[in-house]
C-alpha cells in the first residue's frame, strides 16, 4: 500500500511537470536546435560548416556591429545599474516629499510603450527638439548630436532600463534592517563603507538579476536603435532584421541570433552561478 | 533571448490556431456562399486578394459596393493582406495548387506587383487578358500592356519624386545632376532613408547608380552588371558628409518626410501619393512641393492578375473592367493620391492640372536579387564610410 501511493505520487508529480516541459522543450529547446542548425548551413554553398560565424568575425561591417553592440550594452548596463542603486539607496535611506514624489513616480516610464518613448524621445533631443529650442531661448545656439547617435541609444536605454533595475534593488534594500544601518553609523562608519561593507553585501543578489535583465534587454533590442541609432554600425538585433527581411540570408541570421544567444549565456552563467552560491 | 524565443514561438503557435480557425471560416463561407448562389438569384462570389497598407484596403471597400450596385449578379470578397503579413503566401499557395495539378483556387482576382507577375509566368498561372473579355484594356497604354504580356492590368500608380520646402528652395533643380550640386551647395538640408527601410530611399540610391549606366540595365537582374556599380556608390559616398547631419539616414519613408514637415531639411525624395496625401491632410506644410527630376527617380504600377485557374474568370474580368472606366479611376487617384492606371487625357482636366506636377514619366527597376546586393554594398560602402 505504501509503495502504491508513493508510485501514485511520483506519477501524478510527473503529470504535473510534463506540461510545463512540453511546453518548454517544444518553444525554448526545439527553436535552438533548429536555429543552430539553421546557422550551420552555409549561405553561399549548401554544406554544413562555420562558414557563417567566421563571417560575421571576418567582415569589418558586422564585426563593427558585434563591437558596437557589446559597447553600447555594457556601457549602458553599468550606467543604468549605477544610476539605480544610487536612486534605491536615495529612496530607501533619504527623507522628505522628494523621496515621496519619486517613489510614487518612477516607475511610470515602465507603463510607456517602447516605440511611443522613443518617438517622444525623439522629440525631445532632436536636433530640432524642445530641449534645443529651450536652449535657443537662453542663448545657446549648439546642440550636441544625440537623436541618431550612440549617445541617443544609451540614452534611451537608461530610460527603459532604470526604473525597473531601481524597482527590484529597492526590494532588496527594503530588507536591509535599519538596526543595522545605525548601528555602523554609531561605531563611526562612513558613507562609503557603509554601501562597501553592509548595503552591497546584503544586496548583492539582486544587483546580479538587475544586471542579467539590464543586459539581455538591452542586448536584444530592436525598436530604439531601429528608429534613433545610427545607419552604421548597427546594433545586432537591426543588422539582424536587415539580414533576415532585406537581405534575405536567413542563415547568417540565424548565426546572428546563435551569436546573441551565446553572449546572453555568457550572462546567465554568472547569473547560475552567483544564484547557486550560498543558495 | 529565453524570452523571446518564447514569445516567438508563442506567437507562431497563436497564429497557426488563428490559421486553423480562419480555414473552418473560410469553408463554412464558401458553403454558405453556394447554398446562396442556390437560391433564386443567381450571383457568383470572386475573391479578391489584396494586400498593401491600409489605403489599399480603403479604396478597394470604398470601390467594390459601386461596383456590386452597377453588377448585382456578382459579389466579389476581398481578402486583404497587410503587407509582411503574407500577401507572399497567397501567391505561394497559387504556385502549390498548379505544381500540385488542382484544378481550381479560391482566388479570381489577385494585386501584385511586377515580380509577382514574372514569378507567376514562369509557371503560368496567370491567365491572358484580351480586350473581348476586359473592352477598357483599350484605355491603358499599349506598351504598359506589352511590358507584362497582357497578363496583368495596371490599374494604379505612384513614384518617387522630390518633395521640397518651396520657401526655401525657389528653384528646385530638374535634373539629377543638378540635384546633386544642390546637395552640395546646401549641406544638411537633404535627407534619403535608409534604402532597405522604404522605396524612397531605395530608388534615390538606385537612380544615381544607374544613371552612369545604359538605360537598359534596369531591367536586366544579370550579376555581371553589379560590376559597374563603382561610379554610382562614390558619388554617394561622396555626397555622404553633405548630407543631413554629415550623413544621416533616417529609416522608412516616413522618416525623411518628418525631417521635412519639422523644417530640419528643405529636400527629399519622397512617394507621390504619401507626400500628397499628407500636404493635403496638413501633415506636411502647405510649401511643400513636389517635382520630378529628369532623368526621373523610379516607380511602379500595382498590377492586378487573373490566375489561370480561376472558375469565375467572366466575373473577374468585368470587376477589371470596372476599374478601368475613368469613373473608377478618378476614384482611385482621390483616394490613393496615386496616379491611374489609364491613360491621363481621359482623366477630368482638373486631375490632370492637379498632377501636373508629378505626372511626368518614372523609370521602373527591376533588377530582381540585384535590389538586395545594392542595399547590402550601401550599407557597407555608404552607410559605414
Amino acid at each position: 500500500m505504501m509503495m502504491n501511493a508513493s508510485v501514485k505520487k511520483g506519477i501524478l508529480g510527473l503529470a504535473l511537470v510534463i506540461p510545463s516541459f512540453l511546453i518548454l522543450f517544444f518553444v525554448v529547446i526545439v527553436p535552438i536546435v533548429y536555429a543552430i542548425r539553421e546557422s550551420l548551413i552555409d549561405e553561399n554553398g549548401s554544406g554544413f560548416g562555420l562558414a557563417n560565424y567566421i563571417r560575421l568575425f571576418t567582415e569589418p561591417t558586422m564585426r563593427k556591429n558585434i563591437i558596437y553592440t557589446l559597447n553600447v550594452t555594457i556601457v549602458s548596463t553599468l550606467l543604468s545599474l549605477v544610476i539605480s542603486y544610487s536612486l534605491a539607496v536615495y529612496l530607501r535611506f533619504g527623507h522628505g516629499w522628494v523621496v515621496k514624489w519619486i517613489n510614487r513616480l518612477y516607475f511610470i516610464p515602465m507603463f510607456v510603450p517602447g516605440v511611443i518613448a522613443t518617438y517622444g524621445l525623439i522629440t525631445m533631443y532632436g536636433n530640432h527638439g524642445w530641449l534645443s529650442r529651450l536652449l535657443l531661448l537662453i542663448g545657446i545656439d549648439t546642440f550636441p548630436k544625440i537623436i541618431y547617435d550612440y549617445n541617443g541609444l544609451v540614452l534611451a536605454n537608461l530610460w527603459f532600463n532604470i526604473p525597473f533595475a531601481t524597482m527590484l534593488l529597492s526590494s532588496a534594500l527594503a530588507a536591509v534592517p535599519n538596526s543595522v544601518i545605525e548601528s555602523a553609523r554609531d561605531a563611526g562608519a562612513n558613507i562609503g563603507q557603509l554601501f562597501f561593507r553592509f548595503v552591497l553585501p546584503l544586496s548583492y543578489k539582486t544587483m546580479w538579476v538587475a544586471i542579467t535583465f539590464i543586459f539581455m534587454g538591452v542586448i536584444g533590442s530592436f525598436t530604439a536603435p531601429f528608429l534613433i541609432g545610427a545607419n552604421s554600425p548597427q546594433v545586432l538585433g537591426v543588422a539582424m532584421q536587415q539580414v533576415f527581411s532585406n537581405y534575405q540570408e536567413t542563415h547568417t541570421a540565424s548565426a546572428m541570433a546563435v551569436l546573441m544567444f551565446l553572449l546572453c549565456s555568457v550572462m546567465g552563467y554568472f547569473y547560475i552561478r552567483t544564484m547557486g552560491k550560498e543558495g | 533571448m529565453f524570452n523571446k524565443a518564447k514569445m516567438s514561438m508563442l506567437l507562431i503557435l497563436g497564429l497557426c490556431l488563428a490559421m486553423g480557425l480562419a480555414g473552418c471560416g473560410g469553408k463554412s463561407a464558401t458553403e454558405a456562399a453556394s447554398a446562396s448562389s442556390n437560391s433564386s438569384t443567381p450571383s457568383t462570389e470572386i475573391s479578391l486578394y489584396t494586400g498593401g497598407s491600409l489605403n489599399v484596403k480603403e479604396l478597394w471597400e470604398t470601390l467594390i459596393p459601386a461596383f456590386e450596385q452597377a453588377n448585382p449578379t456578382i459579389k466579389v470578397k476581398l481578402v486583404y493582406l497587410p503587407s509582411g503579413t503574407g500577401g507572399q503566401s497567397a501567391l505561394d499557395r497559387l504556385l502549390a495548387a498548379k505544381q500540385s495539378g488542382q484544378a481550381n483556387v479560391d482566388v479570381d482576382l489577385y494585386e501584385g506587383s511586377l515580380d509577382d507577375i514574372s514569378k507567376g509566368n514562369k509557371n503560368g498561372i496567370w491567365a491572358k487578358l484580351d480586350t473581348t473579355g476586359v473592352p477598357n484594356l483599350n484605355n491603358i497604354d499599349a506598351s504598359v500592356l506589352k511590358q507584362v504580356d497582357d497578363m496583368a492590368v495596371p490599374y494604379r500608380a505612384s513614384s518617387v519624386v522630390l518633395a521640397y520646402n518651396s520657401q526655401n528652395v525657389p528653384n528646385p533643380p530638374k535634373t539629377a545632376d543638378e540635384l546633386y550640386d544642390w546637395i552640395r551647395q546646401h549641406p544638411g538640408k537633404f535627407a534619403y532613408n535608409d534604402p532597405s527601410t522604404g522605396g524612397a530611399g531605395s530608388s534615390f540610391v538606385t537612380t544615381a547608380i544607374y544613371n552612369f549606366l545604359p538605360a537598359e540595365d534596369m531591367n536586366s537582374s544579370d550579376p555581371a552588371i553589379a560590376q559597374k556599380w563603382d561610379q554610382g556608390f562614390n558619388l554617394l559616398k561622396e555626397l555622404g558628409p553633405s548630407m543631413y547631419q554629415q550623413g544621416v539616414y533616417p529609416k522608412k519613408n516616413q522618416g525623411t518626410l518628418d525631417l521635412l514637415a519639422n523644417g530640419e531639411v528643405d529636400m527629399v525624395p519622397a512617394w507621390s501619393d504619401m507626400a500628397l496625401e499628407q500636404t493635403s491632410k496638413q501633415l506636411l506644410p502647405d510649401t511643400t512641393k513636389l517635382t520630378q527630376i529628369s532623368p526621373a527617380f523610379t516607380g511602379g504600377p500595382s498590377y492586378l492578375m487573373v490566375p489561370e485557374m480561376s472558375t469565375k474568370k467572366e466575373a473577374a474580368q468585368k470587376l477589371l473592367d470596372y476599374v478601368l472606366t475613368p469613373e473608377a479611376q478618378t476614384i482611385v487617384v482621390n483616394k490613393m493620391y496615386g496616379y491611374p492606371g489609364i491613360k491621363w487625357d481621359l482623366m477630368s482636366k482638373e486631375l490632370q492640372d492637379k498632377f501636373a506636377s508629378v505626372s511626368a514619366s518614372y523609370r521602373q527597376f527591376n533588377g530582381g536579387d540585384l535590389q538586395q546586393e545594392i542595399y547590402k554594398r550601401w550599407q557597407t560602402d555608404v552607410a559605414g564610410q
